[in-house]
């Protein structure tokens, strides 16, 4: 709590000195810009424990920043990187990250190539997901974004071919992008954490990841839509505790892909001050554990519609409804020690049901804060995590959960 | 009689001037490398909005916006639609995600005017009484209802000398009715000096545009700079 106090503070005078100088310089006869980004939340609970927080009790575990430099080489070639920084309870833990990193070569409006690190298209906010405050929300729906789970969709090293190509007056602009790369997990992510709830240590899911995400610019005025596809083919090698011979040391854990694979489709209304967005996502992980001594199937799903308003130049409102829900089936040698089959929606352990209401104020261009309220229905917990893990909820769940987010960000 | 009529006009194209001066309209502005002298309101906000990077000529562009101040609330207005808000969050997330970067933002017409003179491809927007030598004027035309029909014949419209002796331009906006066969219909005045606006409209019904499927409705804009 302190640390992260400290943290803020340092990044915020360092984001205080940033404003006062000039946001840009010189190098070699080019003009190098730089941006940088910090935020501060708190969440307090009335029940369980979420987001590997010790909210029940206030938590001010919620920290994250990010510094970036770019600058154009010719007229069609840019580069430029990101790194990024987060403490969100048990996961970070303030250990940077190469954010993105690209080279970036427009040939035409309707090609251009970006290689390196590359932020992943899907959906409406993936790519944007850690800079809450370009958005109303502290939170984006946690169904569709689970900020747990940023590292599984976050990026790929690799490359994306992308453009727009202008359909004419009446029938609008198509923006596409097609990416193939290497997807490689944080060791601090929210997948390695649930997984020590089972003993199992190390965890870091890496592998292929192709997809490509299509959005429609209507003729419509302010109308967006759009669909994304991720495809993947993952390993996860770790060690668990020997199931067979407890107290036997560890023996290699290894998770291999079978079909692994997330779809995404989603609209967005902009009118004057009203924003709409709503978006579904699936993802499907079938995949393989240590040869056949485990098979598990998990189908999560997840929808959301929000709406946001700008009440006066510095206040704006928003509120949503979030709905997530998983299934969960295994099967071998090994499916008992992960849970039995849970294919009940219906079910507190199976499903969130998060209805949202938010207020943003601007402080100024550069400077917001956010008071959000969460009223949760269930919280989700099978083989999977979507923000509530056993590990820091230790005397189990209770079926609802409401929360109160705090948050503040500066930027430049 | 006819002198009393001409004084007139001319009294009300000075309050005109004012008006115009006061409700910010705004004239865009491009360096001297960019070819073309029109360009569509909707490719101007995806140069704006950095989805293009070059014109349908091949001439690289960078769009160049003013910070704040009425001149730049207008061209939201006009031509991007939204508030500065939207606009900045929205450079911002291409910004933060390494898709763009943040384009020139500057504090006053004169610095847009000395940036766009000094850089290659600039495009920006000023008040329309702002000087801009060094750099040249697009004029906007935006087809409303059928896009892509190409100007085949231009008239360049006449600049009344009283007018300009006395420094007095702007914007002409035109709403130009195009038949299927490309000849102008008819014209009607939208906004902008009258005594300009007339010499516009005789230029403008003599411009031929490329045969379309149907008849085409199309909005115009015509600069008349006293300076040049």
């Amino acid at each position: 709590m302190y640390r992260s106090a400290k943290v803020v503070a340092v990044a915020l005078l360092w984001f205080g000195q940033g404003l006062l100088n000039a946001q840009e310089f010189k190098l070699l006869g080019r003009t190098v810009q730089v941006h940088g980004f910090a935020s501060q939340g708190f969440v307090y609970t009335n029940d369980n424990n979420w987001l590997t927080m010790d909210t029940s009790d206030g938590s001010g575990a919620f920290t994250d920043f990010g510094l970036n430099l770019s600058a154009p080489i010719t007229d069609r070639l840019r580069v430029g990187a990101q790194v990024y920084d987060r403490n969100l309870g048990q996961l970070g833990q303030y250990h940077p990250s190469l954010d993105w990193a690209v080279a970036d070569y427009r040939f035409r409006n309707w090609l251009g190539f970006r290689g390196g690190k590359v932020k992943t298209r899907l959906g409406l906010y993936n790519d944007t997901q850690d800079q809450d405050f370009l958005r109303v929300f502290a939170l984006l729906p946690q169904s569709v974004y689970p900020t747990d789970l940023r590292d599984a969709t976050i990026a790929h090293v690799g490359g994306d071919i992308y453009g727009n190509v202008s359909l004419g007056h009446s029938i609008g602009d198509l923006f596409y992008t097609a990416y193939v790369g290497h997807r490689s997990d944080s060791i601090y992510s929210g997948i390695a954490y649930l997984l020590t709830e089972y003993g199992i240590v190390g965890s870091s899911y890496r592998g292929l990841q192709y997809g490509g995400d299509l959005r429609w610019n209507t003729p419509a005025k302010g109308l967006l839509i759009g669909a994304s596809r991720l495809n993947e083919d993952l390993t996860d090698h770790a060690t668990i505790q020997n199931p067979f011979n407890p107290g036997g040391g560890s023996i290699p854990f290894v998770a291999v892909s079978k079909a692994d694979w997330l779809n995404q489709f989603y609209g967005e209304y902009v009118v004057r001050k009203l924003r709409i967005d709503a978006e579904y996502r699936r993802n499907l992980h079938d995949e393989i554990i240590n040869g056949a001594l485990l098979h598990s199937i998990i189908d999560a799903r997840g929808w959301y519609v929000s709406g946001a308003y700008r009440v006066r130049k510095r206040l704006e409102a928003g509120s949503y409804y979030s709905r997530y829900s998983i299934t969960s089936v295994a099967g071998g040698p090994l499916a008992p020690l992960f849970g039995v089959n849970q294919t009940d929606t219906g079910l507190p352990a199976n499903h969130i049901y998060d209805k949202v209401i938010t207020g943003r104020v601007d402080l100024n261009r550069f400077w917001n804060v956010k008071v959000e309220g969460h009223f949760m229905d269930g919280y989700g917990t099978t083989t999977y995590p979507d923000g509530f893990y056993p590990q820091v909820n230790p005397r189990g769940f209770k079926p609802n959960t409401r929360a109160l987010v705090l948050k503040t960000a500066v930027y430049f | 009689m006819q002198k009393w009529r001409a004084l007139s006009l001319i009294a009300v194209a000075v309050l005109l001037g004012c008006a115009c001066a006061l409700a910010s309209e705004v004239k865009v502005i491009a360096n001297s490398s960019v070819k073309v002298d029109t360009i569509s309101a909707a490719e101007l906000k995806k140069v704006f909005l950095e989805q293009r990077i070059s014109l349908s000529d091949g001439t690289h562009v960078e769009p160049v916006l003013e910070k704040d101040g009425p001149v730049h609330e207008a061209f939201l207005q006009q031509c991007l639609g939204g508030t500065d808000d939207d606009l900045q969050n929205y450079y911002r997330a291409l910004v933060f995600s390494g898709r763009g970067s943040m384009p020139k933002q500057l504090d006053s017409d004169a610095e847009v005017v000395a940036y766009v003179a000094r850089t290659r491809g600039a495009i920006g927007y000023v008040a329309a009484e702002t000087s801009t030598e060094g750099v040249k004027l697009l004029a906007i035309g935006d087809s409303k209802s059928e896009g892509g029909r190409k100007l085949i014949q231009r008239v360049e419209p006449t600049y009344p000398e009283t007018l300009r002796r006395l420094g007095i331009g702007g914007i002409v906006r035109l709403h130009v009715t195009i038949s299927a066969k490309g000849n102008v219909e008819n014209v009607e005045l939208l906004g902008g000096n009258p005594i300009l606006g007339e010499s516009a409209i005789a230029a403008v019904k003599q411009w031929v545009y490329s045969a379309g499927r149907s008849q085409t409705v199309v909005e115009v804009s015509i600069p008349f700079d006293s300076k040049h």
